[in-house]
């Protein structure tokens, strides 16, 4: 049951004046209301709204170019149902002629609306912090740890300490609902009430049967492809047994959603807690995340190129650590994680950003020039400093 | 329960019909073509870039030697049977995504069979993902297609389901199973191959049983499905020296899994590779002096500032997945470097010229290369 605001503009017939393509999409997009964050509840009825209060001529005038891609694309009633966005619909546009002219003028639109919606978001503002951890076992120092992040490193007169200098944020106040996050590849950090938290090896029953899963209609049933294998396990929602994200419908939601983004991660701690992060931060606009990364095994030879398998069983051979390996992957990460922050407006020019490693004496800040820490710090003077920028 | 016509597909390995036993009749003085595409994607940063060069240091020392397009572009759908099927058929293609169609046009391989005459053992397809099994034609008889790694991942699963001693950690164990797969498909399918000719069949199963061996024992752990690609095609060349090859790796596709360094390796894995088939052709009399290589990229990936999340994919269309470059390398590729912006669908318009073909399509042939 989508929102009563959202439902008016349905009624009024706000979808049927826009493109069918675009309207499409988002119908799709609200159509699972009760699975979606309040921060997409939100963003759909600010979206929605503006559009519907854009005089014609204007609203006419933004809509022109995806029109006339959406004509020689030959997009019409009968290919294109206003109320159902299947994936026959993906496979015509990605395999039309067109595409990229349809995108582009996707494109052109958002560049007419967001800046709007972004100035409305930055006026309510807050300040906001991530914090992203790296395991003790890397085996590089942090001179060569975030070469692709331009940030201010810090001494710290004790060694790092997640437990000790972070995780004592999370519980103080009160958290809004999916407000804080943490994300970790394994069960370092226990989360405090109200902080939403996922964790890799935690979920290591879902991941298996998911696997077991893929395996299972990939080679019994000779699917048609990772779509219509999406479509196949979107039913495989996680059970109570294998997670705490199963008693609450929007994070069992989320949960699937990022286990089956086919994104690998399903099968590396690193990838899980990469993406799942990227996607809070897009999907949820924490206000507080911990992104925690482990360290990544050695592919098995052979075993390996069956990869929905599990390792640990299709070969006697142990599993090694690969720390060399996982720095690398990290290496990438890092931005990749930043970046996804940066590209809303909640986050911009008001988000402390601290890369650590789990025991090493330096971390790198990314922070607001108002956000003021020592050259060399104590661990209590960083979570201090840290508590007085999110008023805590 | 599988037929064994599908049990020899699901192993992966198909053979385009109307093989005779007579047909193998080597041509030597005759120009042939090796098209090397770096299947499964890969960027520019991690290749061709000053920063990228580390990765690929056997390409990297070749391109002086070769003819150097810097800028190919692949402007059709990002998927990889569509990126191959325009890279062989001259054609942007827009078939079904997953190989369940073959491309909509004629593949270079058929309008060279047709017009020069050419044998079942002239034009072959070494390529890796099970959804290529179709790649290799239109309609009319066109490459040969193998599949290497689905039979080294049949022989795997199997070694797996028996539980047997250690495992896949016995390599004599994945030998066996290889070869047991490759024997059962020959021997029990009953193919148009087999009615065809037995004799010659036994000889395409011994060439490829030969290069499995020198794969499993080779002197590094063979991990990877690119190194089996590499030993049978090298094993093709030697024993039917095809005129018109396509070998299709894909081990960089592991970046699909999010691990970067894995990313990295299979790229530099990929470049030795393709180094190894250059020393080949420099070794090999049937080769030597007579042969282009293009080697490309069959598609870019994502810029690491897009928005669907960097190198894991291949889905925006931004400048990372589609501008990528080519590099021609032996006969009639004079040292060089072109900034003109080229395109995947001029490789087969290329390759037909080279090879005496009449071709139109919507590539057009690289006038630099002779």
């Amino acid at each position: 049951m989508i929102s009563a605001a959202l439902q008016a503009l349905i009624d009024k017939g706000l979808f049927e004046r826009i493109p069918a393509t675009f309207s499409t999409f988002f119908f799709e997009q609200i159509k699972d209301w009760g699975t979606l964050f309040p921060a997409e509840h939100r963003y759909f009825e600010r979206l929605f709204t503006l559009l519907d209060r854009l005089p014609q001529a204007e609203f006419d005038e933004l809509f022109t170019g995806l029109r006339a891609s959406e004509l020689k694309m030959g997009v019409n009633e009968k290919n294109w149902p206003r109320r159902s966005f299947t994936l026959d619909q993906v496979d015509f546009l990605n395999r039309n002629a067109h595409y990229a002219e349809w995108r582009a003028g996707v494109a052109k639109i958002f560049s007419r609306l967001d800046p709007v919606l972004d100035a409305d978001t930055a006026r309510r503002g807050r300040p906001r912090f991530a914090a992203v951890i790296s395991p003790a076992e890397l085996p590089v120092g942090p001179d060569r740890l975030w070469k692709r992040l331009k940030g201010r490193r810090v001494s710290l007169a004790a060694p790092f300490d997640t437990a000790e200098h972070v995780m004592p944020l999370l519980a103080l106040g009160e958290a809004a609902p999916y407000d804080r996050w943490i994300v970790q590849a394994s069960d370092s950090w226990k989360a405090p009430a109200g902080v939403v938290s996922l964790n890799y090896e935690a979920l290591e029953a879902y991941r298996k049967r998911l696997m077991d899963g893929v395996q299972n209609v990939v080679e019994k049933e000779q699917i048609r492809g990772p779509r219509e294998l999406g479509v196949r396990l979107r039913k495989m929602k996680i059970l109570p047994g294998e997670g705490a994200a199963a008693s609450d419908a929007v994070l069992a939601e989320f949960t699937r959603a990022v286990l089956l983004a086919g994104n690998g991660t399903l099968l590396l701690n690193n990838t899980f807690v990469e993406w799942a992060a990227v996607q809070a931060v897009r999907r949820a606009r924490p206000s507080m995340l911990v992104a925690g990364f482990g360290v990544r095994n050695k592919v098995k030879p052979f075993s390996s190129l069956l990869i929905f398998a599990d390792q640990e069983k299709t070969n006697p051979i142990p599993a090694q650590v690969d720390t060399l390996g996982t720095y690398v992957d990290l290496e990438v990460f890092y931005p990749y994680i930043w970046q996804e922050f940066e590209k809303y407006a909640e986050y911009r020019r008001n988000t402390v950003f601290l890369f650590a490693a789990e025991g090493m004496d330096e971390a790198m800040l990314i922070a607001p020039a108002d956000f003021t820490l020592p050259e060399r710090a104590a661990g209590a003077q960083l979570t201090g400093a840290l508590r007085e920028w999110m008023r805590l | 329960m599988l037929s064994k016509r599908d049990f020899f597909k699901a192993a992966g390995l198909t053979v385009a019909s109307r093989v005779a036993a007579e047909a193998f009749q080597p041509k030597d003085g005759e120009r042939k073509v090796i098209v090397v595409t770096f299947g499964g994607g890969v960027r520019y940063a991690e290749t061709f870039s000053p920063e990228g060069l580390a990765n690929i240091p056997r390409l990297a020392a070749l391109k002086p030697r070769g003819h150097f397009y810097r800028d190919c572009r692949n402007l059709g759908v990002l998927s990889h049977f569509n990126s191959t099927a325009s890279i062989v058929t001259g054609n942007w293609q827009r078939v079904d995504d997953f190989g369940f169609e073959a491309p909509a046009s004629p593949t270079v391989f058929e309008a060279f069979r047709e017009q020069r005459a050419a044998s079942a053992m002239d034009a072959w397809a070494i390529c890796t993902n099970k959804s290529f099994s179709s790649i290799g034609s239109a309609g009319t008889p066109g490459a040969n297609v193998v599949l290497p790694k689905q039979l080294l991942i049949e022989a795997v699963k199997d070694v797996v389901r028996r539980a047997e001693g250690m495992g896949v950690a016995d390599r004599d164990n994945v030998q066996r199973r290889l070869e047991s797969i490759l024997q059962e498909g020959y021997e029990g399918v009953g193919w148009t191959i087999f009615k065809a000719g037995r004799k010659l069949d036994r000889h395409v199963q011994r060439t490829l049983t030969h290069a499995l061996m020198e794969y499993i024992n080779g002197p590094e752990a063979p991990t990877s499905g690119d190194e089996l690609t590499f030993f049978i095609a090298r094993e093709v060349m030697r024993e039917f020296s095809p005129r018109l090859l396509l070998v299709n790796f894909w081990d960089m596709d592991v970046a699909h899994w999010g691990s970067y360094s894995l990313y990295l390796q299979a790229i530099t894995r990929t470049d030795r590779l393709v180094g190894m088939l250059w020393d080949e052709i420099e070794q090999n009399p049937r080769y030597k002096g007579r042969t282009t290589v293009l080697v490309l990229p069959e598609l870019g990936r994502d810029g690491d500032q897009n928005a669907a999340n960097g190198f894991l994919n291949h889905r925006s269309g931004d400048a990372s997945c589609r501008n990528m470059w080519l590099l021609a390398l032996g006969a009639g590729a004079a040292a060089g470097e072109t900034e003109r912006p080229v395109a995947h669908v001029d490789v087969a318009a290329t390759a037909a010229g080279l090879l005496g073909v009449k071709w139109t399509s919507q590539g057009k042939a690289l006038k630099e290369i002779a």
